[in-house]
């Protein structure tokens, strides 16, 4: 929940409220394939069966997310962006218990 | 000269032996352990069940009464939603922003996933689904209120809510179950 990662504001909005956009230097993006150990997916198999949150499965995503996030900002950071505007997620599932987290926005310079 | 050669070679002959051994139990041990697993999974699959059909409906009031009871906390807090789907166009006082998300899992419980399939052969609405995501959704929505509140923004702007399958179509087998992800952008005002 940080406002800035490694000095670069990430905001999914168009434009930075309060701040002025000079330069859009091209789209940034990170995407990352992250999955858990046996005996967790085994425990969300068992907790599936009653319903409800699959803790573990929150965390993967989550964990998930802010790898991607931080590989855009890499990206972004490779490119001497400022800040990366009008953020996109998007989520696949390649098998049961794995998820893919794709990041993407466009790098811009403010003032 | 033939004794040290000859318990040489044993020892060789004995080391190979182990060696076969080692890698047949490493070979077979995870078969092992997985049979293991889903012997016990199949033996205790009903006991579970029955729990699951018993306590999941109440599991779902609890949840709902639970969001319903820290979102009027958060509006009493605040004075009104901290959320909105709009660009933050018409406000000008802001002085700094950034990204805000949050998450969750969910997922019908067996019991309600075969109701959910009789109700399918009749058509019409499946409540008892729509129940399990909307809840979900419920709770992740007050999730982000709560993170926004916890990193100091003063309200969240543009805010976005996606839902995505956690099982590919493909696979029978898995975990059945949604995810529910929203994300916003953070504002502070500056007066």
């Amino acid at each position: 929940m940080e406002q800035v990662v490694n000095g670069v504001l990430v905001v999914n909005t168009e434009t930075i409220p309060g701040k002025k956009i000079t330069e859009t230097l091209g789209v940034v993006s990170g995407s990352t394939v992250r999955a858990k150990h046996v005996g967790k997916d085994i425990f969300a198999l068992f907790k599936n069966i009653v319903g409800g949150e699959l803790t573990q499965y929150t965390e993967l995503l989550q964990e998930a997310r802010q790898d991607a996030v931080a590989r855009m900002v890499a990206d972004a950071m490779t490119l001497d962006a400022t800040a990366v505007v009008n953020v996109r997620f998007a989520t696949s599932a390649i098998t049961a218990g794995a998820a893919e987290l794709f990041a993407y926005g466009t790098a811009v310079k403010y003032e | 000269m033939e004794l040290p050669s000859n318990t040489s070679e044993r020892g060789l002959s004995m080391a190979i032996e182990f060696e076969i051994y080692y890698i047949l139990f490493i070979l077979v041990a995870p078969f092992l352990i997985f049979s293991l697993i889903w012997t016990i999974f199949g033996l205790s699959y009903p006991f579970v069940f029955v729990w699951g059909m018993i306590a999941s409906g109440k599991n779902i009031e609890n949840m709902v009464e639970d969001v319903n009871r820290r979102e009027s906390e958060t509006r009493k807090l605040r004075g009104k939603d901290p959320l909105s789907t709009i660009d933050g166009g018409y406000r000008h006082n802001v002085s700094d922003s950034g990204l805000v998300y949050a998450s969750g899992v969910f997922g019908p419980s067996h019991w309600h996933l075969l109701i959910g399939w009789f109700n399918n052969l009749f058509g019409g609405s499946i409540t008892i689904f729509q129940k399990v995501i909307s809840t979900g959704r419920a709770e992740v929505m007050q999730r982000l209120r709560e993170n926004a509140i916890a990193a100091g923004w003063d309200d969240v702007i543009n805010v976005r809510i996606d839902t995505a399958d956690m099982t590919p179509q493909s696979s029978k087998k898995g975990v059945k179950g949604v995810e529910v992800f929203a994300y916003g952008t953070g504002i502070k005002y500056s007066d």
